[in-house]
């Protein structure tokens, strides 16, 4: 069915982004970066409808209004949903397979995402009981997250 | 408001990963010349153009800049509508709005992508960009490990954010990574019977599929859309001008359209996320009680005879139909075949997406497939054997947050 024409050339060029200025407020990242100084998970609770979101955004997504409530919310919970990485962005098979998930942590009613440590990624299940690791010295960064690992 | 029948749908070719031979313009001309010619109407006869595609994925954003006079467009209002993977219905909708409310009485719709002048997963950044890049303000681990912030989302690109939702449907539906694999091959064995078809593999079987690599488990190479490139042209003209403008007499109704939205599921980093991609209550819950109540369908299962769902990845074609009230539980069914193009709930007779994504037509064509059913104008042997009296067209947009609906029927809703 395709006409093999070809009378188009092609022009190749590449979209430079180094220009953009993206602003994006990141609040309940901040609490909960603050918290993991103290070793405590951090988030907010809607005053009105009782919803906990971890990270905290300063606003409840189902009653429209600012929230500023502070809780702490458990290290432990459950996984809700997670899937293991065998390639790269581009479809790739990756050398060291990793296994992504998203926790529902005890008290909150968001999930966060993180990485399980586990030695054969088959004997993930969703529900599976789990718990969020901070590194022994914590500094207030993502990167004191070390993983969620299986209890 | 009055009602719409759609009387002519226009391919420009079949759909193909690459099309070095035309540009833009080229490519999206010859769908509106064939949705044209199955009319008795002339250009000029065209009120509105509707018109969309995902903004950036061919690096250009103002594309009906540059093709408004390969369509027709001079004189006459342009819009354009760009909902992400809902795209194509959204365009559909916008058309549809504009005849139903009267202020028009023919309206073109146009959804069209050309991937091979573009980059899809580049695309794709450019809508998540600024939520990851903001992370480094917050102290990632850059190291490569397991910490938190980086690495985070699941391989190959958006395929990873769609596994969530498979293996959480999974979990729910109690059914097992082969389920998607069955579904896989009855998609691509579907697109063999239409010749419009990007990824045809006539007789596949959930063996073939399961023989392509995992990518981001569950989801396999083999569960995965193509990019394709192609263009959709529907015309929609109100019920007082078919008879002047229709090409035949059996046209498709609109009976009903809906959508509706939610945060954003999957990939919401900095503010926690509140929704299980695989619930998608915005669809169970709001858009589909919506589009029934609006067609006057009291039982889905029966009154509609098939569906097209926009199915980007495999497990999508068994969660959605469920979504939808018209199967309980999609993977007894594909095990039962009663998904089948000659089954009690055919599902994407065409392919689907998962055969054939030229994203900014995908959703477009799902109501385009589900209309030429209804006219029984379905080329190739993907016409579904019974009498299609009602059939309904779906799209997914955004991170699992956008929901389309249409329903087509033989008849139009007495209003």
């Amino acid at each position: 069915m395709q006409k093999e024409k070809k009378e188009t050339r092609q022009v190749s060029d590449i979209l430079d982004m180094s220009l953009l200025k993206w602003r994006i407020e990141a609040d309940g990242l901040e609490l909960l970066v603050q918290g993991f100084k103290e070793k405590k998970i951090l988030g907010r609770k809607c005053h009105k409808c009782g919803m906990v979101y971890v990270p905290g955004p300063s606003y409840c997504r189902k009653c429209f209004i600012d929230i500023q409530d502070v809780v702490e919310v458990s290290k432990k919970g459950k996984i809700a949903c997670y899937t293991v990485n065998l390639a790269d962005v581009r479809g790739n098979p990756v050398d060291e397979i990793s296994v992504a998930v998203q926790v529902k942590l005890d008290g909150s009613d968001s999930w966060m995402m993180g990485q399980l440590e586990i030695d054969d990624w088959k004997k993930v299940h969703v529900g599976m009981p789990a718990e969020l690791i901070l590194r022994e010295e914590t500094t207030g960064a993502l990167a004191d997250m070390v993983c969620f690992r299986p209890i | 408001m009055r009602n719409v029948a759609i009387i002519s749908v226009g391919y420009n070719d079949r759909f193909v990963a690459k099309r070095p031979d035309v540009n833009i313009p080229e490519m999206i001309q010859p769908a509106v010349a064939n949705a044209l010619k199955k009319t008795k109407m002339k250009h000029s006869d065209i009120g509105v153009v509707v018109e969309g595609n995902m903004p950036t994925f061919e690096g250009i954003n103002y594309p009906h800049l540059w093709f408004s006079d390969h369509i027709g467009a001079a004189g006459k209002p342009v819009l354009r509508i760009s909902t992400g993977g809902t795209t194509g219905m959204s365009v559909f909708h916008g058309g549809y709005y504009c005849v139903a409310s009267g202020m028009f009485d023919v309206a073109m719709v146009i959804g069209w992508e050309k991937h091979d002048e573009g980059d899809a997963q580049v695309g794709l950044m450019g809508i998540v960009l600024p939520e990851a890049f903001s992370l480094f303000q917050f102290g990632p681990d850059m190291s490569g490990g397991r910490g938190g912030g980086m690495g985070l989302l699941g391989g190959g690109g958006s395929t990873g954010g769609a596994s969530f939702q498979a293996l959480s449907y999974l979990a729910k539906a109690k059914g097992t990574p082969e389920h998607i694999d069955k579904m896989a091959a009855q998609a691509r064995s579907n697109a063999a019977k239409n010749p419009y078809a990007h990824l045809q593999h006539p007789n596949c079987t959930a063996a073939d599929i399961a023989k392509t690599p995992m990518v981001s488990y569950p989801l396999r190479f083999g569960h995965t859309c193509p990019t394709s490139c192609g263009a959709c042209v529907m015309i929609l003209v109100a019920e007082e001008k078919v008879k002047k403008f229709a090409d035949t007499d059996r046209v498709a109704w609109v009976k009903a359209v809906a959508t509706a939205s939610s945060d954003a599921t999957t990939g919401n980093l900095i503010d926690g996320q509140i929704n299980d991609p695989a619930e998608q209550a915005i669809c169970e819950k709001i858009a589909a009680p919506k589009a029934y109540q609006l067609a006057g369908i009291q039982n889905p299962k029966k009154e509609i005879q098939m569906c097209e769902v926009y199915d980007g990845f495999a497990h999508q074609e068994l969660m959605w139909p469920e979504k939808l009230h018209l199967v309980d539980n999609s993977c007894k069914a594909i095990d039962e075949g009663r998904l089948a193009i000659d089954g009690e709930m055919p599902v994407n007779p065409s392919g689907g997406v998962v055969s054939t994504n030229a994203i900014g037509a995908s959703a477009m064509v799902r109501v385009a497939e589900a209309s030429l059913q209804v006219m029984g104008m379905a080329e190739g042997g993907h016409q579904v054997p019974r009498r299609v009296k009602n059939a309904l067209a779906h799209g997914w947009g955004g991170l699992f947050q956008f929901v389309t609906i249409t329903i087509v029927g033989d008849e139009p809703v007495k209003r």
